[in-house]
């Protein structure tokens, strides 16, 4: 195939998952995924490796659903797959890491045969058990567990299994809608890959998929020959909620003959009681998402360009989630995993990585009865921090990396459910200084306009350790959570009084050099 | 008795005119735009063209409009006078903090344009609405003239303001526009409630900015127009093209720049609704493909599709996120970073890429001997044979076609193809990208685009538009006559138009009609009164209404095209029905237990569509012989037959693969399309189906 021929296929592949994912993302109902775009979409070969992926999403999701498909396709059995079949599960060391995220998978006849899977991740509203946040003492008590299973069978429901989901969530209208529209997103993509065969006479694409798997892989191999061979460290600490402060440590290997990074995390914290362990799917996920990000970015995540990257994880440690660990929140740690590495590749590669910012985005979900007495539990809303600073630029203020999360705006929560702002601004000041200063945090401050008590759910992080500035930069500043004035330090799911307010100030980016 | 109307199109590089006669006549001109001051070029179109038809001002009895770039260039260029902003209490970096979002999840070193208003110049207020429209905390007068006196003192000559839940209530604004009337009358107020009556903070702010921001712009220059007008002669007042493909009196249009934004590429798609009408083909694509973009409009049941959001200045790599959002209702289209002067290259994978940098006109691709050095796609089409180097607008520009050459060469080499074959390539992968962008574009839309006829214009639309229709399996495509200076045509087939839209969020099932009709009403006097202001007669008036709906608990809403009026009709049921049908055609779901909430009204008032014709058939003659050149065809050289498009004859029926020329482009069709003369002037072409 020459340079021709596979951009123009590889280019509608990435075409496809698009539109994949903006079909979903346009009739989904949680406002996580329509507004933040909590979700992922990505194209699968036959053998189960992903050969394209939207370019929207976070990374969670999006390298986690890369190993998913192998992961579910492993638990059924293939021959057995007819057309009208669609895969779920939420199981979370099989896809996204916790309950919430659901992962849908379709197989993509042409005519007899399957030539491909389309697969999808999103946040669901609610699902079950604890809800959102870290206070579950086990990962049973965290919501319904949904093994592999055939949410569709030739086409027909499995009425079993949607009852059983039905009968075990807060909200089923928005899970069944968004559930819907997962599968509907599979179908279009069937469409449009067959679509794309029919135009270039294909009749497969196992080909293609070679091609941009093994050009993206040599070309990862190639971006990793360029740095000094060697093993350099990192270390990020910061504190969850409940206080607890981890201590994320990485050794990364740069193989520069064979183009291979190997990613150890020996020395971090062990497991954690509360439901902020991760699994080792979601550890890959923003592992590489931080080498990635900081040497190609350019280039198209799928197998290939994801292959060179390896992890190494301890046997007893946070980010390597044993069941039955809770791992509820697993992405309050998670989303910290690229700071060690990428301190570790500022060695080698000072003028692409990004110093420490405030990492986790801050979650916050509400449940309660609003003034007509009718109970409401809302979907999950974020805030960022700041970024931290890059070599030759300042750190984004109210940016979030490595998550790349939107916020759902004050106006559609305010019109959702009974919850008023106060304020929503900068905090200016919060980035850390230095040459390049970093990105400053925000003031959020909101109560109930219930007459009953409440539940707040909140996922702070960095209340105690601030962002760290890297090559002299200052550190950014660390984050303050308040009820009525008085500053709190465990968060996990609160009972309010009507009347309560609740004011967060998320955390600065650390500045970049003196 | 003839009558004339004057279109005059001032885009990035050339300033169109078309003069029309009721006969049927047209006289077109280009000249360069004048960027110092717009009107100079307008003025000297104005006379190109009256001095070929041989009329005067007072001559030009029917409409002069206008469709213009400068509402654009203002937000690029970011030169206007000071600008102030006010917001809610609490909430003063809605511009700073956006919608938190980090648009390219892998590059960390993406980066936004600057708040076009910056927190020097913001505001607040001490005051509040909620979601359901009740006012928390009125608005304090002795507060809003602390404000007034501060913009006084800052020299602020425009102010926007966008309060929280404004577009539920807009009390509050009208409070503090009230009180700036009274006290500084000489600074202009753009209010959330008026310009963008929306849902969401971010983009309803950042509408009313632009709109503050190029109001003390764009009315002086409007201004201006009207006085060199009446000083000349002119007895019309200019209709300003808008985003939404209508026109509007321009003292309107002043007031509301931020509807202008899309003026030019909106009478572009207005044009392809023209044609398909002309032609009885209610369903097209309009391509529009230029020296650094190409646009694609869908065009559904004579009409364009029209959206609610779009974004201008995007600043980092022209990546979708990186601008600036509006929330106004604006044609549908894509822009696609693919035009002649777009550089291709290969990237670290060894794939071949177009665009989006862009060698512009200056330096231009290297056959334009003007110091460009990156290989573009125009030099793809000389080095094909596809554009005569010799004859490129008709011959007043020589093309350096060795220059060209050496160019693909060199690509060639590392592709491992010859200059020839990396031509094609390039060729074959910006039809594709075209291509792939409308397929998104149409998916995304719920509209199945293969079968759909091409029009094609701009200066490189006709050379690549036949490869495009092959890529979405199209089957027709229309060459239409005046096709470089269409846009400005596309200005004289419009009629007056406004959009107006409102949210009032409320249960289908529980929908309070009252409050509905009294929104309804309020728009429709709006409408009314600005389409009287454009010369409409009120038994000419004619509304159509739709509504934004979605499944409560959605997020993104649905457009309901209405079928009466609903003031009149009040039909819940008969709307969810429409509803659920759209919904299940476009997503292959229907949700028989969940409620419908409806979000949005909307109110589309217009005039007559004016029946102005243009000329008909070119009847040419034509040489026995035809002339040949060699084309390299998929890396084969062929001998292909060149036509000049003035020589065609109605008889004529042209096989491809084969060149037509005129002057300011090339149609280039591929084996397999026949192409002949339509009565109206336009050249279609037509697949040859399989069977026949």
């Amino acid at each position: 195939m020459d340079g021709v021929e596979l951009q123009i296929l590889w280019s509608n592949l990435i075409g496809i998952v698009s539109e994949q994912a903006r079909a979903l993302q346009r009739i989904a109902f949680s406002p996580i995924v329509r507004e933040a775009g909590d979700l992922a979409n990505g194209l699968f070969d036959e053998k189960a490796r992903m050969v394209a992926q939207a370019v929207t999403g976070t990374p969670g999701h999006i390298n986690s659903l890369a190993a998913a498909a192998k992961n579910l396709l492993g638990e059924i059995d293939i021959d057995s797959l007819k057309p009208g079949d669609v895969l779920i599960t939420n199981d979370p060391w099989m896809s996204a890491g916790h309950f919430f995220d659901i992962t849908v998978l379709s197989p993509i006849f042409r005519g007899e045969r399957i030539i491909a899977y389309a697969g999808s991740t999103i946040h669901h509203t609610d699902i079950g058990g604890y809800g959102i946040g870290s206070g579950a003492r086990d990962i049973h008590e965290e919501g319904l567990w949904i093994p592999v299973m055939k949410l569709y069978e030739a086409g027909k429901p499995n009425e079993t299994l949607f009852k059983m989901i039905k009968r075990n969530v807060r909200t089923p209208d928005a899970l069944l809608g968004d559930l819907g529209a997962q599968v509907s997103s599979g179908m279009i993509a069937s469409e449009r890959l067959n679509a794309l065969c029919d135009r270039y006479g294909l009749d497969d694409i196992s080909t293609l998929s070679e091609e941009i798997i093994s050009r993206s892989e040599t070309a990862m191999r190639e971006a990793i020959r360029k740095l000094p061979g060697g093993t350099y460290h990192g270390m990020s600490r910061f504190d969850v909620p409940g206080g607890q402060e981890i201590e994320l440590k990485t050794a990364v290997t740069v193989d520069a003959e064979a183009g291979e990074i190997t990613i150890d995390f020996a020395g971090s914290s062990g497991p954690s009681a509360s439901g902020i362990n991760v699994v080792p799917a979601y550890t890959h996920a923003y592992a590489t998402f931080a080498v990635r990000s900081t040497l190609n970015p350019d280039l198209p995540n799928n197998a290939g360009s994801l292959a060179p990257i390896k992890l190494a994880l301890p046997e007893e440690c946070i980010v390597n989630a044993r069941y039955p660990s809770p791992v509820n929140a697993r992405h309050v740690v998670g989303m910290y995993v690229p700071f060690p590495v990428l301190k570790a590749l500022a060695e080698v590669a000072p003028d692409r990585v990004v110093a420490e910012g405030s990492g986790a985005v801050w979650t916050v979900q509400i449940q309660g009865r609003d003034a007509n007495g009718r109970p409401f539990t809302s979907s999950m809303f974020n805030y960022s921090g700041g970024m931290g600073a890059r070599a030759t630029k300042p750190g984004l203020s109210a940016i979030c990396y490595p998550t790349g999360v939107a916020a759902v705006p004050v106006e559609v929560l305010e019109a959702s459910y009974p919850i008023a702002f106060t304020c929503k601004e900068l905090e200016r000041g919060t980035g850390g200084t230095g040459r390049q200063p970093g990105g400053d945090g925000q003031r959020i401050g909101y109560r109930m306009r219930t007459k009953s008590p409440w539940l707040l759910n909140t996922i702070p992080s960095r209340l105690k350790t601030a962002p760290e500035g890297l090559k002299g930069g200052g550190d950014g500043a660390p984050g303050r959570f308040e009820i009525n004035g008085k500053a709190v330090l465990d968060t996990r799911k609160m009972e309010m009084q009507p009347g309560d307010e609740v004011f967060m100030v998320t955390p600065g980016g650390g500045g970049f050099g003196s | 008795m003839t009558r004339f109307s004057l279109a005059i199109d001032i885009g990035g590089t050339f300033t169109d005119a078309v003069l029309l006669a009721s006969d049927g006549r047209s006289f077109v001109d280009k000249t360069l735009t004048t960027h110092g001051d717009l009107l100079e070029g307008f003025f000297r179109g104005v006379d190109l063209v009256c001095g070929r038809a041989g009329v005067g001002p007072k001559d030009i009895d029917d409409v002069v409009v206008h469709a213009t770039t400068v509402v654009t260039n203002a937000l690029i260029e970011r030169k206007g006078p000071p600008v102030g902003l006010v917001l809610t209490k609490g909430f003063r970096d809605i511009l700073y903090i956006r919608e938190e979002h980090r648009y390219d999840m892998y590059d960390p070193q993406i980066e936004f344009a600057e708040p076009l208003i910056p927190a020097e110049r913001t505001f607040t207020l001490d005051e509040r609405i909620f979601a359901d429209g009740t006012v928390e905390t009125p608005v304090d007068a002795e507060e809003v003239r602390q404000i007034i006196a501060q913009c006084r003192k800052d020299g602020i000559v425009s102010v926007a303001v966008c309060l929280l839940n404004a577009y539920r209530n807009g009390e509050n604004e009208e409070v503090v526009r009230r009180l700036f009337a009274e006290e500084a009358p000489e600074i202009y107020v753009s209010v959330s409630s008026e310009i963008a009556p929306q849902m969401r903070e971010y983009l309803r702010a950042s509408t009313v900015a632009i709109n503050a921001y190029t109001v003390p712009i764009t009315r002086p220059y409007l201004t201006a127009l009207i006085k060199e007008l009446d000083a000349r002669g002119f007895t019309q007042q200019p209709l300003i093209m808008l985003s939404n493909g209508g026109v509007i009196g321009a003292e309107r249009a002043g007031r509301f720049p931020v509807r202008m934004i899309e003026s030019g590429p909106a009478a572009g798609a207005l044009v392809a609704c023209y044609f398909s009408r002309l032609f009885g083909i209610p369903d097209l694509i309009s391509f529009d493909m230029g020296g650094t973009t190409a646009k694609a409009c869908l065009i559904q049941g004579h009409e364009p599709l029209v959206t609610g959001t779009f974004e201008v200045d995007r600043r980092y790599r022209f990546k979708p996120g990186s601008g600036m959002p509006i929330t106004v209702p604006s044609i549908d289209m894509i822009e696609i970073g693919a035009g002649g002067g777009s550089i291709a290259s290969i990237d670290s994978l060894g794939l071949l890429k177009t665009g989006p940098e862009s060698a512009g006109s200056i330096p231009g691709p290297v056959s334009y001997g003007r110091g460009g050095e990156d290989p573009c796609v125009t030099d793809a089409d000389v080095v094909l044979g596809i554009i005569d180097p010799d004859r490129f607008l008709g011959g007043d520009m020589k093309l350096d076609a060795d220059g060209a050459r050496a160019a693909l060469c060199a690509l060639g080499e590392r592709l491992g193809l010859s200059a020839e074959k990396a031509a094609w390539g390039v060729f074959e992968v910006v039809c594709e990208q075209m291509a792939s962008a409308t397929r998104t574009h149409a998916t995304d839309r719920g509209i199945d685009y293969r079968g759909l006829p091409l029009l094609a214009f701009g200066g490189a639309g006709p050379v690549h538009a036949c490869m495009v229709a092959e890529l979405v399996d199209g089957e027709k495509i229309i060459y239409p006559p005046l096709a470089s200076v269409l846009s400005a045509f596309g200005t004289l087939v419009t009629p007056a138009q406004i959009d107006l839209v409102k949210s009032l969020v409320c249960l289908l099932e529980a929908l309070d009609w009252q409050a509905v009709d009294a929104t309804l009403q309020a728009m429709v006097e709006e409408a009314s009164e600005a389409l009287r202001e454009a010369g409409i007669r009120e038994e000419d008036l004619s509304f159509a209404f739709s509504v934004d709906m979605r499944y409560l608990g959605q997020q993104s809403e649905l457009r309901i095209d209405l079928p009466g009026d609903p003031r009149t009709v009040r039909d819940a049921s008969a709307i969810r029905d429409i509803f659920e049908k759209e919904y299940e055609a476009q997503y292959g779901l229907k949700l028989d237990d969940i409620a419908i909430e409806v979000v949005n009204w909307r109110v589309t008032g217009s005039g007559l569509k004016p029946e102005r014709k243009t000329a008909a058939a070119s009847t040419g003659t034509r040489a026995e012989a035809v002339p040949t050149r060699k084309v390299w065809l998929r890396g084969e050289p062929h001998d292909v037959p060149i036509y000049q498009r003035r020589e065609l004859t109605m008889e004529d029926r042209i096989a491809g693969p084969a060149i037509i020329e005129e002057r300011e482009t090339t149609i280039f069709i591929l084996e397999g399309w026949t192409l002949a003369v339509h009565e109206t002037g336009s050249l279609v072409a037509d697949k040859k189906k399989d069977r026949e």
